[in-house]
This record gives structure tokens, sequence and C-alpha cells, in this order.
């Protein structure tokens, strides 16, 4: 077994297990960190996968995004604290049955399809950052461009969308 | 406009002119009648001056045009016709004074004479076919004229039927003749012979029975009674039972001596069956009717030994004579309210100067000179007497000589003895009076005519005084037996029998009437029953339509709603889905995707 | 049949499974979202195995996986922006309550 697939299967399994945790807890600040760790753990798996670029940007973008997600969980949830013991589940069985069937034919996938001769001449790091640049604002310019345009409507229309809305002040 | 058209569309549109008009309807008629009797005195005028016969033809058939002549013959039969109408009509008009319902008896008289003057000038079997047909009908109407009353309805049906079903002799005989002879012209027709000529003759003669009352088909005449008396005055005496005689002369030169045989042996013992039967009558009229029987089985006599003119002569003679004694006779039911002979006892007492006219009449009849019955009565014996066939016949003949004698004097004495008061004259009593005059002068001064007749006919009458001679005596035997000694001692032991009609087993009544009313009975029973049945028919299928309607509104728009129904129930469930909640919206879509991506993967091993 | 790109697969299957069952079991919507990110993240760890052992000097995968980084960023702006809103006008954020799109 090489390091990679035992790097591969650590990070992984802890993606995993952090994932079915933010289901099970009942806490909501714990489920927001524990997503948070699952996201890491996502983050390490690509930097095992010498996807150094991707692996940081996942974390340092994760790490962000959860924290947000932390504070807007207590912003909107009855019982943060998770001490209620409430269960907030519903439609139990299609969702099981669903996740179960979806995890399966993936895999059924992974594992019968034929992949093809796996590729062992990799790029190290620092060529690939100037190779994605040179790929980002070549070829893939426009889609890179409208990225960031989508990326600013989004942020206006969910500015707008959040703002209160304001009654008009009588003209005098 | 010829006098032939005038003589038959005269009555006509007086019967029209009468039916419109409803007022004065006597009056009209008289009128009608008049036109029509000049009309035929021109006709009888041309003849006597030798012309040529005036024919009128007239469109009919493809091959067979409808012809009517006015030759000698037909001329005097249609100049009796319209004088007997005349006089008979004028004594209507005082005899229906007191009758709300003129309009329809001089309405149906005129037709009647129309009819008969079509007969007796038409020269074609079609017409004369037709003729026939239209006087039976009238007579059918006339008898039943006053329906209202118990009996007379079945008399006028029977009369009907028995003369219905002589006439079958009629058409069958007729076809025969256009079969054999080519055309319907029946002067072309006489020329037939062999055996169709004795078929044709043997079936004429059943027609004639049947119209002028013979043995076996004589009781219908004396039914038919039961209508007024102008009716049997004009019909039953003079015309309507004067058709089956006129038949036979016309078709006389063409019967075979064979049929001739039969036709007088028909002739003769309906002279003696129904002079008895006359003899043995309880009702004044019914014995004029038998009477009028034997006279005319002793013209069928005459036709049989061979001498049709002497039949014609006694026909015209006896026309007047019986027209004359039914008027006597209606006069006498006028005043004592019925005909029966016990009611008229001394009825001729109280009108003494009708009952002169009836016992002018009477005597004519039984054959006294100088009267006109004498004339022809002596020629019939005359004939018998000196015809081949004769020595069987000449018996019967002077019987019936007897009989008539025996009979008028029983009418005569039951109308002098009893009481009787002198009546009022009345304005009725003055007409019936003058129509019954006329008859009665024509009976006396006709003998006188009897020459210019022969010539104009062209027949040679032989008289014998051996035959003027017996016919005297037994016409004064059987005036002496009737006058003096009543019926049941005449009779005998055949009183029941004649009171009865003669009638074997049932008579006509029982063969002929009975089943086929009861027949005409089934037969309504029967197309009753079609009826219903055509009408539960018309129920069925309505059903049926309704139970298609209902199987359509019930089944087929049951099933297209419940269609429509089921239709916007799965959209109700099928709006379930849309149940705006988020997690449930998410599952289909995850499940759907899930599938599209099965397939997608799934292709390739395919395809 | 290299074993590290099944591992790979077969741990993106198994986050991609979680997400699943997360994202439809879940009535709170943050919570919701939170099952949209790991089924993201999951086609995320897919996608870098492929460059990975598949084609590793196409820089096209890499740039795709940017742009999936960019959709759940924006994804995320977006979704709590609509929370906010629920929030305000209802009191909560609970999805068994939202059924006014009920058809």
């Amino acid at each position: 077994m090489s390091l990679q697939v035992f790097f591969l299967l650590v990070f992984g399994g802890a993606a995993v297990w952090f994932g079915i945790v933010v289901f099970l807890t009942h806490s909501m600040v714990r489920s927001a960190l524990a997503l948070l760790f699952s996201q890491t753990a996502i983050g390490a798996m690509f930097l095992v996968m010498q996807a150094e670029f991707l692996g940081v940007l996942q974390i340092m973008m994760m790490a962000t995004e959860m924290s947000i997600m932390a504070i807007f969980m207590v912003m909107f949830m009855m019982d943060p604290g998770g001490l209620g013991e409430m269960d907030m589940k519903h439609q139990r069985k299609t969702s099981l049955a669903a996740g179960l069937v979806a995890f399966f034919g993936a895999l059924a996938v992974a594992v019968f399809a034929d992949w093809g001769p796996v590729a062992t001449d990799i790029p190290d790091a620092g060529e690939q950052v100037r190779l994605l640049g040179f790929e980002l604002l070549g070829r893939s310019m426009l889609i890179f461009e409208s990225a960031g345009l989508t990326i600013l409507t989004a942020m206006i229309a969910a500015t707008a969308v959040a703002v209160q809305a304001r009654e008009r002040k009588p003209k005098p | 406009m010829s006098a032939l058209f005038v003589a038959i569309f005269a009555p006509v549109l007086a019967s029209f002119a009468v039916l419109l008009l409803r007022r004065h309807a006597g009056i009209i008629a008289v009128a009608g009648a008049g036109v029509a009797a000049v009309a035929s005195a021109v006709l009888l005028a041309q003849a006597f001056s030798g012309a040529a016969a005036t024919e009128l033809i007239l469109p009919g058939l493809p091959t067979y045009p409808l012809r009517l002549e006015a030759s000698a013959l037909t001329s005097a039969l249609s100049m009796m016709v319209a004088t007997v109408a005349l006089f008979v009509l004028i004594f209507a008009v005082g005899y229906m004074k007191k009758d709300p319902e003129k309009p329809r008896f001089f309405a149906t008289m005129l037709m009647f004479i129309a009819a008969m003057q079509m007969l007796v000038l038409s020269a074609d079997w079609i017409l004369l076919l037709a003729a026939w047909e239209l006087i039976g009908v009238s007579s059918y109407l006339l008898i039943g004229f006053w329906h209202g009353k118990s009996g007379v309805a079945g008399s006028a049906m029977r009369a009907f039927i028995y003369t219905r079903s002589a006439d079958l002799g009629l058409y069958i005989a007729a076809f025969l003749l256009i079969g054999v002879a080519g055309t319907s012209d029946i002067s072309t027709s006489l020329a037939t012979s062999g055996t169709a000529a004795t078929l044709a003759g043997l079936l004429l003669l059943v027609a004639a029975m049947g119209k002028s009352a013979q043995v076996p088909l004589n009781d219908w005449l004396q039914r038919a009674m039961a209508g007024p008396t102008p009716v049997s005055a004009l019909l039953h005496s003079a015309t309507l039972v004067a058709a089956g005689a006129i038949l036979l002369i016309r078709v006389a030169p063409m019967l075979p001596p064979s049929t001739l045989l039969v036709v007088g042996l028909v002739g003769g013992v309906t002279t003696v069956v129904t002079g008895l039967i006359a003899l043995g009558e309880k009702d004044l009229k019914r014995l004029l009717a038998a009477s009028t029987s034997s006279q005319y089985g002793l013209m069928l006599l005459a036709i049989g030994v061979g001498a049709p003119i002497v039949a014609l002569l006694h026909l015209i003679t006896h026309a007047a004579i019986k027209s004359g004694l039914f008027m006597g006779a209606g006069v006498f039911q006028h005043a004592r309210g019925s005909t029966l002979m016990d009611d008229v006892a001394g009825a001729g007492r109280a009108h003494k100067r009708v009952f002169a006219g009836f016992v002018l009449a009477a005597l004519a009849l039984a054959g006294i000179p100088p009267l006109a019955g004498f004339f022809s009565k002596d020629a019939i014996i005359a004939a018998t007497l000196y015809a081949p066939a004769g020595a069987g016949l000449l018996p019967l003949a002077l019987a019936g000589t007897v009989l008539t004698g025996a009979y008028m004097a029983r009418a005569m004495a039951q109308l002098w003895r009893g009481k009787g008061e002198a009546a009022a004259p009345s304005q009725a009593l003055r007409w019936m009076g003058i129509g019954m005059a006329g008859p009665v002068v024509l009976a006396i001064i006709l003998g006188a005519g009897f020459p210019a007749l022969e010539r104009l006919l062209g027949a040679e009458v032989a008289t014998s005084a051996l035959a003027a001679a017996m016919g005297l005596g037994a016409a004064g035997l059987g005036l002496v037996l009737g006058w003096f000694l009543p019926p049941a001692h005449l009779l005998g032991a055949l009183l029941p029998w004649a009171q009865n009609g003669f009638a074997i087993a049932g008579g006509m009544d029982g063969l002929v009437a009975r089943p086929v009313l009861a027949l005409a009975t089934a037969l309504n029973r029967f197309e009753t029953w079609l009826f219903n049945a055509v009408i539960k028919l018309g129920h069925a299928s309505l059903r049926l339509g309704r139970a298609s309607r209902i199987s359509d509104e019930a089944g087929i728009d049951r099933a297209i709603f419940s269609f429509a129904r089921r239709t916007v129930a799965s959209g109700e469930r099928a709006r379930k889905l849309q149940s705006g909640l988020i997690h449930r919206q998410l599952a289909i879509t995850i499940i759907a995707t899930g599938i599209l991506a099965a397939a997608l993967f799934a292709a390739p091993l395919f395809y | 049949m290299s074993m590290e790109l099944i591992v790979a697969l077969s741990m993106g299957a198994a986050l991609f499974g979680t997400g699943v069952y997360g994202a439809l079991s879940q009535t709170n919507l943050v919570m919701i979202m939170m099952g949209i990110e790991l089924i993201l993240a999951a086609a995320l760890v897919n996608l870098v195995a492929f460059w990975r052992y598949l084609h590793p000097d196409a820089m096209e995968a890499q740039m795709f996986l940017l742009i999936v980084m960019t959709v759940m960023a924006v994804e995320m702006a977006v979704g709590f922006g609509v929370a906010i809103a629920r929030f305000r006008s209802r009191g909560s954020v609970e999805m068994e309550e939202a059924q006014e799109l009920k058809g």
C-alpha cells in the first residue's frame, strides 16, 4: 500500500466521519464546526493528491465560510446549543435510502469502470501554478471573467435580498 | 249540348244544388227531374222520327272508350225512368214534408236517377258496370235513410250484401265478353257464341236474379221496404229492380236456347213462389214488394221463351202500375202511420180518390182490359203459348196471373173493409195526389201506345184470342178468390211457409248474409288487433329509443364524465407533489437526477 | 487499475451519500445548505482525483475546480441572504412551515 493510499484513507475517513457528525449532533455550533473539520480534511486530501494550490485554497475558504455559517446558525436556530435534545429530522427513510443508493451507485461506477492507465508524470507545485496562471489568463479568460461577474452579481443580489425593506417617507 | 248529356247531368246538377242550397230541396229536385224528362222526351222523339242513334263517346281506358248511346231501346227506357222519377219526386215533396233531412233525401234520389239514366243509356260494359255499382250504392243509402230506426240499418246492409254477391256474376260475364270480343262495346260483344255465350249468359242471369229479386235472392226486396215509400215507388218497382231485366233484354240476342230455358224456369218459379208469399204477407208494402218479384219473374219468363220485346213492354207498364200502387200505399201510410195490413184496414174508405187510383192500378196489374196491364200480360201469355219451350212454362205463367189477381184483390179488400173517417185534405196530400195521378193515368192509357212502341222497337208481338181468353179467365179467378177468401183458406198448409218467405235451410239470410257479416266482424277484430299491434310496435320502438337514450346518457355519458372526473382526480393527486415543502422537492429532484444518471450510464451497454 | 484512484473515488462517493442524506433529512435551511456543501465537496474530490490520476497535465481540470469552488461560495452567499429575508418575515427558517408555494 503506497503512502498516498494510506493518507487518502486517513483524511478521507476523517472527512466522511465529520460529515456524518454534522447531522448527528444536536448542537448547531458543533455541526458547523464538524463541517469545518470535514472540509479541512478534504483540503488535506487535495494536498495528498499533489494539488497544492487547490488544497490551500480549499482550507482557507472553508475556514472562513464555516465560521460565518456558525454565526448564522446562532442567529437563526431556536436551540443553538442543542441542549433541548429535539429531533429535527423528517422523511428519514427516504433520505436514508437516497443517500445509500447514491453512495453505492457512485461506488459501483468507481470500482467497475475502466478508467484507463494511471498517469505518473506530475508537474511540481510551482510549475502547476504557473501553468494554471497561463490557463486562467489564456484560454479560460472568458470563464474567469464571467465567474468574476457572477460573484459580483451574487454579492449585490444577496445584499439586496438581505436588506430590510424600508418604507418610503412621505414627500414633504 | 246533346239531349243525352242533359238527361244524365241535369239530375247531377240538381243534386249538387240541393246539397249546396239546402232550401227548397223538393222544388229543385222536381225541376232537375223535369229537365231530365224533357231531354229523354227529345231522345225518344228522335228515335221515333227514325234518325240514327245518337252517340256520345267519352275517353275511358286506353283501348276501351266509354260509350253512351240513345237507340230506340235505350231511349224508350230512358223516357220510362225519367217519367216515373218525375212523378215520384212530386209525390216525395208531399210525403217528406215533415222530414228534417230533406236535402239528403232529394240529393241521393237525384244521384240515383242520374246513375239509372247512365245505366240505360250506356253502350259499353265498363260504363254499365260503373252505373250498376252506383245504383246499388244509392239503393243502400236510400233504404237506410231512416237509419235511426231499429232494424233499418240491418235491412239496408242485407239488401246490399245480397245484390252485391250477385253482382259478381255481372263482373265475370262482362270481363269474359270483353275478353272474347276484344272490345267493351255491348252491341259488338253480342256477336259472341258458343260456350262463352252460355257461360256469360248464365252469369248475367245470376246478376239479374240479384238485382231483380228473383228466387232465391228475393228476400232483400221485402226487407228493403224499411225505407221511405218514395224510395220503394221509384227504386223497388220501376228502376233498380228493372236493371236486371234490362240487362237480360239487351243481351237476349246472344243467349243460346239452353240458357234461355234456364232464364224462363227461374222466372216461372219466381212468379209462383213470390206470388204465394205476397198472398200470405201481413204488410201492405211487403205484399207489393213480393208482387214486384213476381212480375219480374213473368218478364224473365217472357225472355226465356224468346220474346224480349214483350218483356220490355211489360216492364214499362209495370213501372207505371207499381209506382202508382206504392204511392197509394204511401198515402195510406201517411194517414195511418204504418203499413201493416191490420193498421191500414179501412184506409181506402177514408181516402176515396186515392183508393180509386189504387184500384185502377191494381186492376191493370191483374190484367183487366182496357188497362195497359192487359195488353202486356196478353202478349206474355201469347208468347208462351206459341213458343217451342212454352209447354212447361205456360202453367207457371197462368198460375202467376191467378196469384196476381188474388193478392191484389186481397189488398183492395183489406183497404176497403173496416172503419175509416175521411181525412182533411192537406198540402202534403195534394202533392202526393198529383204524384200518384201521373203513373195511374199512364197505367190506363199506355195500352194505346203499344203499336207505336212495337214499331219503334222493330218487333212483332203476337196476339191471340186464346191467350187473351186464358189471361182474362185467370185474372178474374184470381180477383174473385182474393176478394172473398182470406189467405189462410187460399194457402192452407202453405201459409207458414209463405209467411216465412219459403226460406230453406235458413234462406239467404242464413246462407249468405250472416256468414258474410260474421266474416266482416272477424276481420274487423283482426284489423283492430293489427292496429293495436302496430301501436304496440310503435311503443316498443319508443321504449327502445328511450332505452338507447338512457344507455347513451347513463353508459356513454357516464363513462365520459367519469373519465373526465378521474382525470381531474388524478390531477388532484398529482397536485400533492407540489407541496411547497423544500425537502420534498429536493428529494424528488435527487431521485430524478439519479434515474437520469443511471439511464445515461446504462446507455452505452445497449447502444 | 490504480488503488489510489479507486480509494479517492470511494471517499468522494461516501461524502456524496452523506451530503444527500443530510440535504433530505434536515428541517432547517442552514442544515440543508450544509448538506449541499458536502455534495459539492464530494464533487471536488472526484475532480481532483481524476485530474491527478488520469490527466495531470490538463490544467482545465483545475479551472473547473476553481469554478466549482466559486459556485459553492456564491450559493452560500445568496442562500444566507434568502435565509435572512425569510427569518425577518416569519421568525424562523424551518422548512416544515414553508408551504406558501403549495400548488
